[in-house]
């Protein structure tokens, strides 16, 4: 049975660079580190041990499924597997990112004060 | 060429250290982890740089994954086992504080263990296995399976507890065959089909070569408890061999299914 999750509880930054990588669609493991990498321009370069653990407790969470397995037209022909976003994926993360905006506007909010 | 000699060595090396991740997880990822790891070098290899330090670098955090998810799972085995032991301890009460208000109960020390041990082994039972449920008929199986094989050790314990009659606890020769038979199948449903009746052909087999001293009212009664039993063993197997066959038609039209 997997365990739901919480929308509201903050994410790991691995968690949160996979559902953003997977934002804009499907994408398997390579695809997923490769849009990790280009997000955070080259600072995040994420193992596939790191990457595929977390995985696993993102499918036990429901954030994220298999979709499909096929080929990569970009790349041989061996069939890959797909992941995608889930509904309780999405709500994660724009749950995450709302957190975020609430802790960017405090910061500001005191760096301007402390001028 | 070289290049794909090379990739080809270490992607022998690296199936070779998925292979230390539990199970389940294995299942799951090491085929996507393993072609992954071949993207990577390939790509390392494209931009002309050199491939030893990058996959040392990918062993060593892969082996950072492995360990921690072997933590994980014995964090998890541990959690169940203490909640199945709690779980019986819970129930075990029942019987501790009945036969407290029972003139005729009878049990001892060592009776009171071994039923112990039977609720503890049935609850351990039923935790690993409802991790496997998918098909219904496995589920129906495993409970059917579940309640008989519980139903015939608690007989056996207060029969020869109250009877004093030490040969009855062949009938848990039974429960045996059938924890035997579970952990060679490794509880796929086909192998547990064959286990159940093996259950129920061994129950049969002791019920007749076991001698009788009963009158003939209560030797009857015992024979109907026989048939009974025998009927929920075969039941029980006959959910395994339906469940084992959705099982087999299911696995060549499986399209890498939803995995949440």
């Amino acid at each position: 049975m997997p365990k739901k999750s919480t929308p509201q509880a903050p994410l790991t930054p691995a968690v949160l660079h996979i559902l953003l990588a997977l934002s804009t669609g499907e994408r398997h493991g390579y695809g997923i580190m490769k849009q990790v990498e280009a997000d955070s321009q080259g600072k995040v370069k994420m193992g596939p041990g790191t990457l595929y653990g977390s995985m696993s407790r993102m499918m036990e969470a429901t954030l994220i499924r298999e979709s499909d397995k096929r080929v990569d037209p970009e790349m041989d022909d061996e069939r890959r597997i797909y992941y995608e976003l889930t509904g309780v994926g999405r709500v994660a993360l724009e749950a995450e990112l709302t957190r975020y905006r609430g802790v960017v506007a405090v910061a500001e909010g005191r760096l301007a004060h402390g001028r | 060429m070289a290049a794909n000699v090379r990739i080809r060595r270490y992607q022998a090396c690296y199936a070779m250290l998925l292979r230390l991740y539990p199970r389940p997880f294995r299942k799951h990822f090491a085929e996507g982890m393993a072609q992954t790891f071949h993207d990577l070098c390939r790509e390392h290899t494209d931009a002309g740089r050199r491939l030893f330090g990058f996959a040392l670098w990918i062993f060593c955090e892969t082996l950072g994954g492995i360990v921690m998810e072997n933590i994980l799972r014995l964090n998890q085995l541990g959690k169940t086992t203490l909640r199945v032991a709690l779980g019986a301890l819970a129930v075990w009460m029942v019987p501790l504080v009945s036969s407290q208000f029972f003139e005729d109960w009878h049990w001892g020390v060592g009776g009171f263990a071994r039923v112990y041990v039977l609720f503890f082994l049935t609850g351990m039972v039923m935790a690993l296995v409802a991790r496997r449920m998918g098909v219904w008929s496995y589920k129906a199986g495993v409970g059917l399976a579940l309640v008989a094989g519980f139903a015939l050790g608690w007989s056996t314990m207060v029969q020869t507890a109250d009877s004093g009659h030490p040969e009855r606890l062949w009938y848990l020769g039974v429960l045996a065959v059938g924890l035997i038979g579970a952990s060679f199948a490794r509880l796929h449903a086909r192998g547990l089909a064959l286990t159940l009746f093996a259950m129920a052909a061994t129950l049969a087999l002791i019920a007749m070569i076991l001698p009788s001293d009963a009158p003939p009212d209560m030797a009857r009664r015992m024979a109907i408890g026989h048939g009974v039993y025998v009927a929920l063993f075969i039941a029980s197997g006959l959910l395994f061999r339906h469940a084992s066959l959705t099982e087999s038609h299911r696995e060549p039209n499986r399209q890498a299914p939803a995995g949440a």
